[in-house]
């Protein structure tokens, strides 16, 4: 039967040991692994029903000349071999569903475990980790539960040719019986030797394949500025390198493979010679000794998926620690200590190390001289950062993480986009319609977004909306934290990407749009600023002075340096513009 | 919406053709090594069944000796000439593969900026790493694997037909429905297993994703979301894993089931002929044998068939870059002037409908000339045109007299260069990443053009201009990178540079530090900004407000700040509720 997949619930891993996960994936569908051990089983131990069955027709009706035999026994012949072809699709698919139904459960563990780790994921875990993860640490576990199907038909198919082969002559039983693991044993090391002298030519190739890509994404830059023909050079001569190393690993490689045939082929000669000798001394008849020699090609698959088994094993353990590791960084959300409430009105967010406050439903500006001071005092503010930080009065630290996630929102400049839809993208709670959506991208000045798209709404965005420009980019993340409703918003510089016809909108919008509630937008436009109830001015970690952008304009003169970039009456202060057209006239 | 081309069936089969005519020498050595290697593996049950014959007759000891000795020569003739035949096979398709890999990033290297632009690098990425390599596989590992099998294959069934031609007509009595499986499978596994493909790397991408943004699931609380996401995305990837089963669920036991009709038939046949004295047991025997024997190189072929389709439908996709006409070599003369002048240029994309609608505009050498407008308004589109990129589909651009696009292209990227938001940091040395812009350049150049731009980090990298940067090795951030872009302008010296939006993307601390070393790049060159901050506007020489894809006003800030139009509404609101901005 296949399995429901996505699992409801994946269950709680067992993260102990990496085969203490592969079990627990394999307990978790206790009847479809039993039934993958019996098909398997009866798959393999079929296998050697066929040299069987032609060594029975060879003897019974051919020699004899007894076409009536011969007859039934080509028909048997005919019939065992449909009944192995189900057998083995059955097996296949039991052992597919087996597979699957794990990747399915690992993947979801491992997408609980990413989709909780919230901010202190990221600086935990690099992406690329998730990528092998989820590429192909998932696969190579759930691969190992092959073990638990073909794995055990495996052992069974070999002591059921033991079994027939003794009958036949327990000299020969002995002698097929010892050899064929023997020389498996001997061609593993063979393998393992092809896969290292692979490895190095790999690595190359993938660095080669990584070259390529790098050009195709530099094409623009390489456009601009020219030197292709550098580049193509540089791509030829590496080429040449792989082709060289590729030239080694053949010579290598193609020793290997001869080595394959041959060792099994000389002792299927011998094989042949023992019972050979034996026929010609009327030990053995005529048919069996055909059928000692199918015997022989039949175990050496058993054999072999013992062997592969085993290295799925390595593999999988290796790949199941990766998983076990994923799985750790996520936190289990009980550690936490709740020692304030959070307040039951809007109320005051007053950060102690600048002296900022918020008051409830202002819009209040912060402009800072240094943009990085900005930022840290916005993730003190949202407690993404620890800090002294009390919301009406009590520490923002001890409050319910939750609770406070749900009414202060923190947009990064650069916080993340996620592939979707345009309305994927914005639609943060399935409860939002078109209508509210429509009033966000109204507010972040945004509608020409939407209408520069094909399919407006409904257009694919890629991951960080990187098929959009860095102030339409600029726009949905606006209209994103717009729809996340907040009770206090804090933005920064959320106009910085945008010409100034549209910011000019933008900060007209804002503060309709967040009537009533507050809004902390860190910024140096005096479009930006000129609409602030208040302006906050940060300067070495405090702030040194707040009022109205006007007042502020008249009194203070830094503040004034700081916004109108006036360099002739401030040359300490930092230029701010996007080409340094003054700076060059300094 | 692929906009580049993929080539059709008769230009993948002359490509193949060409790879193998190219290197015929080696083809025919590597062909006649393999079937000399399988006519030594088919002996061992042709002398199995002289054995049979042998024990039947009641032959003595030392012949059945002579002959298994025979075996044992025969399969160590076999391992060598195989061990040949494969090592000359993987020399030709190293070879190959060099050659169609070397051709693809040669002319990828070529392709017009246009094209790779309405193209968007996605599709040119895969093709450069997804399909490159998926044709190297092909040709390196499946296409010897299916050429061997197959001769192996034609090899047992000739041998059964010298056993007796009669034998050999019976054992094709299996094959039909094996045959009829295959085409029915390979019709619809390629797209099958590419869906496949795609799932699981879209379940990846949702990972991925999830993780890289873990800090905006935490802050706009989406983790329910992402799950729900994610789910989804595992639905789908069981959803096409299921479709690939269901498919190799018909597949496999039909041609399983196939494998044991020619040896039935053959013992079959074989009894008949027996009775009738035209072939001996041992005959039949050893056909009964070859035909098992059969059965592993059959299922090799079957097993790499699908792959070897999907190779072909990659190497389509290779050659098809080849198929887009190369960047023209210009023919112009280089101009003497400097100055750009546009006259009456109207542009659309390919909707249609004009983005410029006939602009005028002279840009005078050594000039700052600032261009500002609302969003939509074709500053970009008219970038693109100054730089040469895209040429007007009415009007002219031209450089000192002569058409931009008409310039050679290196010539023109000499002259003027355009610098967006994209920065790009190859894989390589830092050398490498800044010697392309003038491949004549000195260390010591490279190094005072670094200095230029204050990129001070460079100077305590570990080795200096060896350095290794970019993919896993040392990773420059936005402001680095930026700088590392504009080392190369000043080692590529154009006269003339267009900025668009430089460092609009660029977080705020990030984009100062990257202005001042801006600053030090525009020093006596004519600079074209397109801006959206309006002090640039203020320090530039002249100002155009570009609106609705017309210029609307033109001319110094004062002068248009005295016309009191548009710009100066703009620059009055900008300035809020100050009121001393005329000492700006």
């Amino acid at each position: 039967m296949p399995p429901r997949l996505p699992h409801a619930d994946p269950g709680t891993p067992d993260i102990r040991s990496p085969l203490r996960y592969a079990w627990w994936l394999a307990r978790c569908q206790p009847w479809r692994v039993f039934r993958g051990s019996v098909i398997g089983t009866a798959w393999m131990v079929g296998l050697s029903v066929r040299p069987y069955l032609i060594a029975r027709a060879v003897d019974g009706g051919l020699r004899t000349g007894d076409y009536g035999a011969l007859l039934w026994w080509v028909a048997a012949i005919v019939v065992a071999g449909i009944a192995l072809a189900w057998l083995g699709i059955m097996r296949h698919r039991t052992m597919t569903f087996v597979r699957e139904d794990a990747t399915a459960r690992s993947a979801a563990v491992v997408l609980r475990a990413v989709s909780r780790g919230g901010a202190a994921l990221t600086r935990k875990l690099d992406a690329g980790e998730v990528a092998t993860v989820s590429g192909s640490d998932i696969g190579n576990v759930s691969h190992v539960l092959t073990l638990t199907g073909p794995g055990v038909g495996a052992v069974i198919a070999y002591g059921v040719v033991a079994i027939v082969l003794w009958s036949v002559s327990p000299f020969l039983a002995m002698f097929v019986l010892l050899g064929v693991p023997a020389i498996a044993v001997a061609i593993g090391p063979l393998l393992r030797r092809l896969d290292r002298a692979e490895s190095v030519y790999r690595r190359e190739q993938g660095a080669l394949t990584a070259q390529a890509s790098d050009i195709v994404a530099g094409l623009r830059v390489l456009a601009g500025v020219g030197g292709r023909s550098l580049f193509a050079r540089s791509y030829a001569g590496r080429s040449q390198r792989l082709l060289l190393e590729g030239y080694r690993v053949g010579a290598v490689a193609s020793w290997i493979f001869a080595g394959i045939v041959v060792i099994p082929g000389l002792f299927l000669a011998a094989v042949v010679w023992l019972a050979a000798r034996m026929a010609g001394a009327g030990e053995i008849t005529i048919g069996q000794m055909v059928a000692v020699y199918g015997y022989v090609a039949i175990l050496i698959l058993p054999v072999y998926f013992l062997l592969e088994g085993g290295y799925q094993l390595i593999r999988g353990r290796v790949a199941a620690r990766r998983i076990i590791a994923l799985l750790k960084l996520a936190p289990d959300g009980t550690a936490e200590a709740v020692t304030a409430k959070t307040p039951s009105a809007p109320a005051d967010l007053h950060d102690p190390a600048t002296g900022l406050r918020v008051r409830p439903g202002e819009l209040l500006a912060v402009a800072a001289a240094d943009p990085a001071e900005a930022i840290a005092l916005a993730d003190r503010l949202g407690r993404f950062a620890p800090g002294e930080v009390t919301w009406g009065g009590e520490p923002l630290a001890g409050m319910p993480l939750a609770q406070v996630r749900e009414r202060i929102l923190v947009d990064e400049h650069d916080s993340y986009l996620f592939a979707g839809t345009l309305r994927e993208v914005l639609q943060i709670r399935p409860e939002l319609g078109d209508a509210q959506i429509t009033a966000a991208l109204h507010a972040a000045s945004a509608e020409d977004v939407v209408e520069a798209l094909p399919l407006g709404l409904d257009t694919p965005v890629g991951v960080r909306a990187r098929n959009l420009s860095g102030g339409q980019r600029q726009r949905v993340r606006l209209a994103r934290a717009l729809l996340a409703e907040p009770e206090v918003l804090i933005l920064i510089d959320p106009t910085s990407a945008v010409d100034a016809h549209t910011e000019a909108r933008i900060a007209l919008r804002l503060r309709s749009a967040r009537q009533g509630r507050a809004t902390v937008v860190i910024a140096t436009s005096p479009l930006m600023l000129g609409r602030a109830d208040r302006v906050a001015h940060l300067r070495d970690g405090r702030i040194v002075s707040t009022a109205t952008h006007a007042e502020l304009m008249e009194t203070d003169r830094a503040y004034r340096a700081l916004v109108s970039r006036d360099v002739d009456s401030n040359d300490d202060l930092d230029s701010d513009s996007d080409t340094g057209f003054e700076a060059v006239r300094r | 919406m692929t906009i580049l081309p993929v080539a059709d069936r008769k230009g993948v089969r002359r490509a193949l053709v060409d790879l193998f005519a190219a290197d015929r020498r080696a083809v025919a050595v590597v062909l006649g090594l393999h079937t000399a290697a399988s006519i030594s593996g088919l002996a061992a049950p042709w002398l199995l069944g002289k054995i049979i014959d042998e024990v039947v007759a009641g032959a003595s000891a030392s012949a059945v000796d002579r002959l298994t000795l025979a075996i044992a020569g025969c399969v160590l003739a076999q391992g060598l000439l195989q061990r040949f035949a494969q090592y000359y096979g993987h020399r030709f398709g190293e070879r190959a593969v060099a050659g169609l890999r070397e051709d693809f990033v040669h002319r990828t290297l070529n392709l017009p900026v246009s094209v790779v632009e309405r193209a968007g690098t996605g599709d040119l990425a895969t093709r450069s790493s997804v399909d490159v390599a998926a044709v190297g596989n092909t040709v390196r590992d499946v296409v010897p694997v299916i050429v061997l099998a197959s001769a192996q294959l034609g090899l047992l069934f000739g041998a059964v037909f010298l056993l007796h031609p009669l034998l050999g007509l019976v054992a094709f009595a299996g094959l039909p429905s094996t045959f009829l499986a295959v085409r029915w499978y390979l019709r619809r596994a390629s797209a099958a297993y590419l869906a496949e493909g795609a799932a699981s790397a879209e379940l990846t991408d949702a990972l991925t994703t999830t993780a890289e943004g873990a800090r905006a699931v935490e802050a706009l609380r989406l983790t329910e979301a992402r799950i729900a996401f994610g789910r989804q995305r595992i639905g789908a990837q069981w959803a096409t894993r299921r479709r690939t089963l269901a498919l190799r669920s018909v597949f496999f036991p039909v041609v399983e089931s196939g494998h044991a009709l020619p040896v039935a038939a053959i013992l079959l046949a074989g009894g008949y002929f027996l009775n009738r004295g035209m072939v001996t047991l041992g005959a039949v025997v050893a056909a009964a044998l070859y035909l098992q024997q059969a059965i592993e190189p059959l299922d090799r072929v079957l097993q790499w068939v699908e792959q070897a389709q999907r190779g072909f439908a990659s190497l389509a996709r290779v050659l098809g870059v080849g198929q887009v006409t190369p960047e023209p070599r210009g023919a112009a003369e280089a101009p003497a002037s400097r100055e750009l002048v546009v006259r009456g240029a109207r542009f659309s994309y390919s909707d249609g409908h004009d983005v410029l609608h006939g602009i005028d505009l002279e840009v005078r050498p050594g000039e700052r000339l600032a261009i500002v407008g609302p969003s939509g308004a074709g500053k970009s589109t008219l970038a693109r045109l100054l730089a040469g990129i895209d040429a007007p589909r009415s009007g002219t651009v031209t450089i000192g007299g002569c058409p931009v696009t008409d310039l050679d292209p290196a010539e023109r990227r000499r002259r003027i260069a355009l610098i967006t938001q994209e920065h790009h940091v190859f894989i390589g040395s830092l050398r490498d990443n800044l010697r392309f812009a003038a491949p004549d350049a000195t260390d010591g150049q490279l190094q005072s053009a670094l200095d230029t731009v204050g990129a001070d980090w460079a100077g305590e990298l570990p080795e200096g201009l060896d350095t290794r940067l970019g993919d896993g090795a040392h990773e420059l951030g936005a402001a680095e990178a930026q700088q590392l872009a504009l080392a190369r302008l000043v080692l590529a010296d154009p006269h003339t540079l267009i900025l668009d939006e430089a460092t609009a993307a660029l977080d705020p601390t990030t984009a100062r530090r990257t202005e001042r070393a801006l600053a030090a790049v525009l020093t006596g060159r004519t600079v074209i900004a397109i801006a959206h901050r309006l002090n640039t506007a203020h320090d530039a020489d002249r100002v155009a407000v570009l609106d609705g894809g017309r210029v609307t006003e033109l001319g110094s800030h004062p002068e248009l700040m005295r016309a009191n139009g548009s710009y100066a509404q703009l620059w009055r609101s900008w300035h809020g509720g100050s009121s001393n901005t005329g000492a700006c």
